[in-house]
């Protein structure tokens, strides 16, 4: 299995917060090691690697991970806490699952 | 598991250019283990395109968070019996509310923000409907809120809601209608809508965080009035992805 981290770099510059929160996490609980490639996304330049993944995976938001296994097809995470439960096979409490599910999708609440 | 891979980009710009009961009908044909999400709002009026459209594959559900408005209530039960449909109703988990409760009391939603109660009463048990279709339907609508729903798509892949491994479809038939279309689509079929939309109300959700709007204000303004709208962040911008 590969997994690949797609972080984003803003129009501006900045790593955005979601991002760097991300980061934070992973190397917090040494998840980190587990990630075998982090590419970045620059809104500035639609070449970089990151981009390009998100564009040929459909993907709008970031960050997000790229699961690659083997006979497999690819899979996409966006949901951090749902990556760690499902592909780390770690435990996460479903609150925080849920909050983010919400702060990514805040349309979310209208339903 | 569903294995319908569609291409959803290439869709949503054909199916932007067709009518609501069109693109409902598209729906209701890729898909049969297909829902449509009701708010009890004016979102009914998907429930009555697709009652036209093919009455025997309408499945709808709504969350009932537990603070809903007596009138809606009543208002789902009318559905219910209008189009003789099973609305499935679903609820969000007993223990994470209790925790909430314990801890933060029945108004957290006023000091802190609505997302931990919403996540809690509405996102868990969605969550949860969602595990268990191939694809589903809203009513959101791009001129619902210009910070959260400016985007939205009539068809995406639901990446957040997807079970491990598969895919999952959401379609936003009325994302392209305003709220004028919607009610002159109510008025002239004769659908029936929630009592509280002739108090003023314009937006429906929970009765703590819903009140009514005066003329000519935005429906967000009868929602989490207490709050800044906040925008999304973390969107990869689709003017650098689009190649």
């Amino acid at each position: 299995m590969k997994i690949t981290l797609v972080k984003k770099i803003k129009l501006d510059g900045s790593l955005c917060k979601k991002c760097e929160e991300v980061q934070q996490k992973l190397e917090a609980t040494g998840q980190i090691d587990l990630i075998d490639e982090v590419l970045i996304a620059d809104e500035r330049d639609p070449s970089s690697q990151g981009m390009e993944l998100a564009s040929l995976f459909n993907v709008d938001r970031a960050p997000f991970f790229l699961v690659e296994r083997e006979g497999e097809a690819p899979e996409i995470h966006t949901v951090y806490f749902k990556f760690v439960k499902d592909v780390l096979n770690q435990k996460t409490r479903e609150e925080d699952e849920l909050k983010e599910i919400l702060n990514d999708n805040p349309d979310l609440d209208f339903l | 598991m569903s294995e319908n891979h569609l291409p959803t980009v290439d869709l949503d710009q054909k199916l932007s250019e067709q009518t609501p009961q069109e693109i409902l009908a598209y729906a209701l044909e890729q898909f049969d283990n297909i829902a449509i999400s009701f708010s009890g709002a004016e979102d009914v009026v998907l429930i009555d395109m697709a009652y036209k459209i093919a009455p025997e594959k309408v499945q709808a559900f709504s969350l009932d968070t537990g603070r809903l408005h007596p009138e809606t209530y009543r208002y789902i039960e009318k559905v219910r019996e209008h189009y003789n449909i099973n609305i499935d109703v679903v609820f969000p988990e007993s223990e994470a509310v209790n925790n909430l409760v314990r801890e933060k009391g029945l108004f957290s939603f006023y000091k802190d923000d609505h997302k931990e109660c919403c996540s809690i009463r509405k996102i868990g048990p969605l969550r949860r409907k969602l595990l268990a279709v191939d694809a589903w339907i809203t009513g959101q609508r791009r001129d619902q809120s210009p910070g959260t729903r400016a985007a939205i798509p009539v068809i995406q892949d639901d990446k957040a809601f997807a079970r491990p491994g598969a895919t999952l479809i959401k379609f936003n038939p009325l994302a392209n209608w305003s709220s004028d279309q919607v009610w002159a689509y109510i008025r002239s079929n004769n659908v029936p809508y929630n009592e509280l939309h002739d108090r003023g109300f314009v937006s429906i959700g929970c009765e703590p965080c819903t009140r009514p709007t005066g003329p000519g204000q935005h429906e967000r303004v009868g929602r989490w009035w207490w709050e800044e709208a906040t925008l999304k962040e973390c969107g990869l911008h689709d003017v650098n992805i689009s190649k």
